[in-house]
């Protein structure tokens, strides 16, 4: 798949194959891509696939409005969640999950169901209350912001998470708390895109596949040791190896 | 035009809803200790229209209190203009006028805000904020504050603004499975919250709610 912003090619041609109940890791320097992929996959319309297609779950899914790829299952922990001023957090998560449900053909939530779906949610990722009742992400901390991404990550149950840069800006026991939560929602059923600078989300996040994200392109895939051995040669250092691995994922373009 | 006379005193509460006719047109004149509240709601659905209000409002006794909370969604081909004009003539009078609206289509606004306090108007309190978004590239809204303040001893402020609807708000929503109507709905509903609070009639409140539900959909 390639894509550009403002008819500048970023991604140059990414072939990704993830499978049910896999975590796979995107590590790349910066400007390597790693966001545009996951704005892509979303349908940002900042950005345009020029070429190549994207199959989720036997569906296009790049015909798809970012609505309907939303309650097909995907979900994004963005990088820098976004303030709503005046909507609040119960209006706004009510209003998401009844329409992937309305989506699945199922009656919306009573406002009891709702409420108790929420506080059992909230436990998982240690969400305090008070900030259930605010407007969206409004006036939350940096680590706060983290927390409710993975919070309305298990209210909606999606099939395929991606969390870009979820670690950016959380300390060690945010971290923790945020990596307990996404590993607790972690099924034979669903699978996590981990994007990241850094090793050290995934001493907390173990992926099944680690994928080197340069120039728009992967550039070598491994295991969980991968990420290990970039820890300790750089990204400079990785981009002579061949990707010798790629076969460890199939293509999908 | 209409007139109106608060004696010294009176509360009243104005809701204005049809503004295609002369009854969105007021002369008001405010005697001592009154309190004028005035809710004006530019919801019509009729995408031709043209409206124009007037609020001319002075108050002549001390103490008085001039409360405009307004709002609007301009749609299809609609004009409407909103004219505002307060004029504290003695000291010691409280105005606050708080208007947001929404433009859609092809439609224009116009809000021109007049602030007058007069030489021996002391201890003026006077505010006035109008706020916009435009939901398309055709809409348009004008608005032209103006402020004469000839009393140094008053507190007065005034913020005028024209904006886009927030586009990373409306992309994270998507993001979460809320349709773009429902989307914006939410950050309309969002937008007008501190005017409709202003109502402090639940009922009306929910009824205005509706028809701003029905002027996005």
């Amino acid at each position: 798949m390639h894509a550009s912003i403002a008819g500048k090619e970023i991604l140059k041609g990414i072939n990704l194959q993830i499978g049910a109940g896999e975590t796979h890791a995107i590590m790349g320097p910066n400007g390597a891509g790693k966001s545009t992929l996951s704005a892509v996959l979303t349908g940002n319309p900042a950005y345009t696939v020029t070429e190549g297609e994207v199959i989720f779950r036997g569906k296009d899914l790049l015909q798809m409005s970012p609505e309907v790829r939303a309650r097909e299952g995907l979900f994004l922990s963005f990088q820098y969640p976004v303030e709503i001023p005046g909507v609040s957090m119960t209006n706004f998560m009510r209003t998401a999950v009844n329409a992937k449900r309305e989506h699945q053909g199922l009656q919306p939530l009573s406002a009891g169901e709702f409420l108790k779906l929420m506080r059992a949610k909230r436990a998982l990722v240690e969400l305090d209350n008070k900030l259930a009742s605010r407007s969206v992400n409004e006036g939350f901390s940096g680590g706060e912001k983290k927390r409710n991404e993975i919070f309305q990550m298990a209210m909606l149950e999606p099939c395929l998470s991606i969390l870009d840069e979820t670690d950016s800006g959380l300390d060690i026991d945010a971290l923790r708390i945020v990596a307990e939560g996404v590993n607790k929602l972690h099924t034979a059923d669903n699978a996590t895109i981990v994007i990241t600078h850094y090793q050290r989300l995934l001493d907390y996040i173990v992926p099944d596949y680690v994928h080197i994200l340069a120039d728009g392109q992967i550039v070598r895939t491994g295991g969980k040791e991968l990420a290990l051995e970039l820890e300790q040669t750089g990204y400079a250092g990785l981009a002579e190896h061949p990707n010798t691995s790629a076969n460890m994922v199939g293509t999908a373009q | 035009m209409q007139e109106l006379h608060l004696i010294q005193g009176e509360h009243k509460h104005l809701v204005i809803e049809h503004v295609a006719d002369d009854s969105a047109q007021w002369h008001i004149v405010q005697e001592a200790g009154s309190v004028l509240t005035i809710h004006l709601f530019c919801l019509d659905s009729d995408a031709a229209m043209t409206g124009s209000v007037v609020l001319d409002i002075e108050q002549t006794g001390e103490h008085a209190e001039t409360y405009i909370y307004g709002l609007g969604i301009l749609t299809g081909k609609q004009q409407i203009e909103v004219r505002t004009h307060v004029r504290h003539s003695v000291p010691n009078g409280k105005s606050n006028q708080l208007l947001k609206f929404a433009v859609k289509d092809e439609a224009k606004g116009s809000f021109v805000g007049e602030l007058v306090v007069d030489p021996h108007a002391q201890h003026a309190e006077a505010m006035q904020t109008n706020r916009n978004v435009l939901l398309s590239p055709k809409a348009t809204m004008h608005t032209q504050p103006q402020l004469e303040i000839y009393a140094d001893d008053v507190k007065c402020s005034h913020g005028a603004s024209t904006g886009q609807i927030d586009e990373s708000a409306l992309f994270y929503m998507q993001q979460r499975g809320i349709g773009v109507v429902e989307a914006r709905q939410l950050l309309l509903t969002a937008f007008f919250h501190d005017v409709l609070t202003t109502l402090g009639e639940p009922i009306v409140e929910e009824r205005i709610q509706r028809r701003i539900a029905q002027q996005l959909a």
